[in-house]
């Protein structure tokens, strides 16, 4: 049920182009709807974090709960590449995504030829692993106190060099990243790559025995995701400035997992963003209530899972289904599946 | 050197056999619903915190059972958290199982996505309730404290626990080898329609095997209170090692979870005597290495889990 | 001499203690159709599952096409020129009739790594998976999700999918398995129309419909092949007529 075969598989879709421009104007009125600006850092972040998440449950049908480490990997190494290495902004970019690929790699090793309870019971054991040792190794991680001080490191182009302590600059330059992999992921998942991933999720045997090498498309799935991840933890150190063992918990990864499955990963490409949108709402809209906003949105999330695991998305897709039947674009025969954006 | 390790592998034994009882819940639910329940560990934790509850102390709703209940000996409180607490989380446990009757027989990744919700869910009721702070779940002192023989100290809470979670597997097993209900849950274990076609209820059936599992697991979780704090996240670490055990010992084998149950808290208990700020680790690093060599069950038959 | 296409000697296949295989041989000519009969938990869908890779034998070797592919994984010896089908149906439910197809070609195995193309406007990808649709009698179904074919159309399809690989050898798992009186001649037709320009190794219950197809008929009890011939040869065969398997016209 993801993006329909028959979706528009251009390099940037009508629904991408409207996106980002919205998001370019976002600064400018999001204080008017009563909202603030840092939010808008959190949900790109959040997002990029959540579509590459997705990559592994939405797409390939397995559930990592330990994703977490991989972000967390991708914070540390940030922080940790700036006060070691050299504060250069893409170095420790780099650092961050190698190091988290490296550690998503080094997982993938074990977890490749499984799938289900095992396949999840082993993402949640690595995930414990690393969080453990990013909370035992005081000396290099700061322990429970985390790695402090992480500075937004400038962009710094040859000619030009932009500063992103500001909130503004700061997001602009998460905004281009965000459409960076926006863009590489759609183009990705309408691939053959994504396709036989999608075919993995819905008969792996099937996949085996049409000669595909099943166990390395998994680990290599695995890898980028945790890549992708660990990208957006560096993003996430540079604008929290700290590093905390927190975020790979299991607690936490279970937050992805439930962010995209609410916004329905399972079905959409968009799924895993209206996800974020989902949970960051509930967090400042529900939290302003009560700070048990956490269980109302893990309720959301049961009850999503029992009476619509499509998710968010799922719900749109049923809307678009429904006014197209009540009213049929002239000439055309109702469409057999929505476009999955 | 050897004699020094006495009290770890005391301790490892303690611990083996609350794995053990844990796995046991574990193990009959999944044999009879060929369905994983991530919530267990949840309901583990849960059974700690209703603990802490009736026990009474600071900050743990115990005010509400007023001073009146407080004045009383701390041993008979204890006693009441014991058989109350465990009883009060089969309920939510028969809640549990209720919410998961629409998963069955769909992808088992709904399945396994539900009880990972429920799971949270528990956990950030936990959260809400009682915070994130570390509780300590009082002891009668007759079970407390600890005691010097042979020049080595001793535990005697180590004693009692071991004592409670061995009585408590017997009794396991009195009602799975010994009675009809457990000659029923055997055999359902193997095959629902076999059930199904001598007239037995499954529905009532799978009520009753959740909410006896969840109440296995939530006394082991108040007698591993004291033993490992009570935490929110306290959930996993008692989940896992079920998990684990039938791994090792397989889905239909009382023996075999019993055995694997053992060694595991062994090596958990031998960690934590050369290293122990690192042995629940141990625990994880022992499932990836398991899981890694072997799927199946050394004792029982082919694992439901194939995957 | 010449080598036959598939050949399978001496099959022994162990789950732990238990003997599932024993002294298994079974030899294919190129462009031959051979049947493999048997009750009920005899061990055929084991043999295929060795003799595709899914199992390594315990003994035994088997070679295709001259080349040695005993212990193979599934992936290597489908990429030979080996295809399969399943008893208990492996398609993908969620993808139409034609992606189900597209993504067996191997033009699009061939592709796997690429993270660039858009398979979506691939037209060459779509006709060459309609032409196989069509040899099958798909082809206005094409655009359906699977999981709405009816049963009939999905046991097409589940054949066309193996077909779209350009196998050499073709396994068939029990392709009548669940279809009705109508299903079970337009499969009669399809298999004859297939026959010849592809080797065909078919497991099958409907006895009627594979004598009249196979070329030769192997017989495996409790793991054992404990009769081979052509189906008239089978048919005076004393075992073959005592058993219940016997029960032909």
């Amino acid at each position: 049920m993801l993006p329909s075969p028959h979706a528009s598989p251009r390099l940037v879709t009508p629904t991408i182009a409207i996106v980002l421009m919205l998001l370019v104007t976002v600064p400018f009125w999001i204080e008017r709807i009563g909202l603030y600006p840092y939010i808008g850092v959190e949900i790109l972040i959040w997002s990029i974090y959540a579509l590459g998440f997705n990559l592994v449950l939405g797409y390939t049908g397995l559930p990592s709960f330990g994703h977490g480490a991989y972000f967390g990997v991708g914070a540390y190494a940030f922080g940790l590449a700036q006060f070691n290495l050299a504060p250069n902004l893409w170095l420790c970019l780099l650092a961050a995504v190698v190091a988290a690929a490296l550690a998503g790699a080094f997982v993938s090793l074990f977890v490749s030829h499984r799938r289900g309870i095992y396949f999840a019971l082993m993402t949640i054991a690595f995930g414990q692993v690393f969080w453990f040792i990013s909370i035992k190794t005081h000396s290099v991680t700061g322990g429970e106190d985390g790695l402090l001080k992480i500075a937004r490191l400038p962009v710094e182009l040859g000619v030009a060099k932009f500063d992103l302590v500001s909130n503004l600059t700061f997001y602009y330059f998460v905004l281009a990243s965000f459409a960076l992999v926006l863009i590489g992921l759609w183009r990705l998942v309408n691939s053959p790559y994504g396709r036989v991933l999608q075919a993995i999720r819905q008969n792996e045997t099937r996949v085996t025995f049409l000669g595909y090498s099943v166990w390395w498309l998994k680990a290599s799935v695995f890898t980028l995701s945790a890549a992708i991840s660990g990208f957006a933890g560096a993003l996430f150190a540079m604008a929290q400035g700290s590093a905390f063992p927190d975020v790979m918990s299991l607690h936490h990864s279970g937050y992805i997992v439930m962010m995209t499955l609410v916004g329905g990963g399972l079905v959409s490409f968009w799924g895993p963003v209206l996800g974020v949108f989902a949970f960051l709402l509930t967090r400042d809209i529900i939290g302003a209530f009560t700070t048990a906003w956490m269980f109302w949105f893990g309720l959301f999330f049961v009850t999503m899972v029992l009476f619509k695991p499509e998710g968010l998305a799922g719900l749109i897709q049923d809307a678009r289904a429904a006014i197209s039947r009540r009213w049929p674009p002239a000439g055309a025969a109702v469409p057999v599946r929505e476009p999955g954006e | 050197m050897f004699f020094d390790l006495l009290p770890h592998l005391l301790n490892g034994l303690t611990l083996g056999l609350l794995f053990a009882l844990v796995a046991l819940g574990f193990m009959l639910i999944v044999g009879l619903m060929e369905q994983i329940n991530l919530a267990h560990g949840s309901l583990f934790a849960l059974g700690a915190y209703f603990a802490l509850v009736i026990v009474g102390g600071e900050n743990s709703f115990g005010h509400l059972l007023g001073p009146a209940w407080h004045s009383i000996p701390l041993g008979l409180r204890y006693t009441t958290a014991l058989v109350v607490a465990p009883i009060a989380v089969a309920v939510v446990g028969m809640g549990v199982e209720l919410l998961m009757r629409r998963t069955y027989g769909k992808d088992p990744l709904f399945g396994l996505l539900l009880t990972f919700g429920a799971a949270m869910v528990l956990e950030e009721a936990i959260r809400g309730l009682w915070g994130t702070r570390d509780y300590v779940l009082q002891t009668p002192s007759a079970v407390s404290g600890g005691f010097i023989f042979q020049d080595l100290i001793w535990s005697t809470y180590r004693f009692y626990a071991a004592g409670i979670a061995a009585a408590a597997i017997g009794l396991v097993w009195l009602l799975i080898e010994k009675t009809p209900y457990g000659a029923v849950i055997k055999a359902g274990a193997h095959d629902n329609e076999m059930v199904r076609a001598l007239g037995i209820n499954l529905s009532r059936l799978r009520l009753f095997v959740f909410a006896f599992g969840t109440l296995l697991a939530a006394i082991a979780g108040i007698i591993l209170a004291p033993i490992w704090g009570i935490r929110p996240h306290m959930g996993v670490d008692a989940v896992v090692p079920a998990f684990l055990v039938i791994v090792l010992g397989g889905i239909g084998s009382f023996w075999g979870a019993v055995i694997a149950a053992l060694l595991c808290g062994m090596l958990v208990g031998l960690a934590g005597a050369y290293a122990s700020e690192w042995s629940l680790l141990s625990i994880y690093i022992l499932l990836i290495l398991v899981t890694t060599v072997r799927a199946r069950g050394l004792f029982g038959k082919k694992s439901l889990l194939e995957a | 001499m010449t080598m036959a296409l598939f050949e399978a000697h001496g099959l022994h296949m162990r789950f732990g203690r238990r003997v599932v295989l024993e002294r298994v041989d079974l030899v294919v000519e190129e462009g031959m159709f051979a049947g493999i009969i048997g009750p009920n938990g005899a061990g055929k869908t084991t043999c295929f599952n060795v003799l595709t890779g899914r199992y390594r034998p315990s003994r035994g070797h088997i070679s295709f096409a001259g080349e040695d592919i005993t212990g193979l994984p599934p992936q290597k010896i489908v990429r030979k020129g080996i295809a399969r089908s399943f008893q208990i149906m492996t398609l993908f439910d969620e993808y139409s009739a034609r992606d189900n197809v597209v993504q067996a070609l191997p033009e699009m195995r061939n592709m796997a790594w690429r993270v660039d193309h858009a398979v979506a406007r691939d037209r060459f990808l779509d006709d060459a998976a309609d032409e196989v649709l069509e040899s099958v009698g798909l082809l206005a179904r094409a655009h359906l999700p699977a999981k709405d074919l009816p049963y009939g159309e999905r046991r097409a399809l589940e054949i066309a999918v193996a077909l779209a690989g350009r196998p050499r050898i073709l396994f068939l798992d029990e392709p009548t398995s669940g279809l009705g009186t109508n299903g079970r001649v337009r499969l009669r037709e399809l298999l004859e129309r297939l026959k010849g320009k592809l080797t065909i190794v078919a497991i099958e219950h409907d006895l009627a419909l594979l004598f009249a197809l196979a070329d030769r008929v192997s017989v495996i009890q409790w793991g054992q092949v404990i009769a081979e011939g052509t189906p008239d040869e089978l048919k005076a065969d004393p075992w073959v007529r005592n058993s219940n398997l016997g029960k032909l016209k």
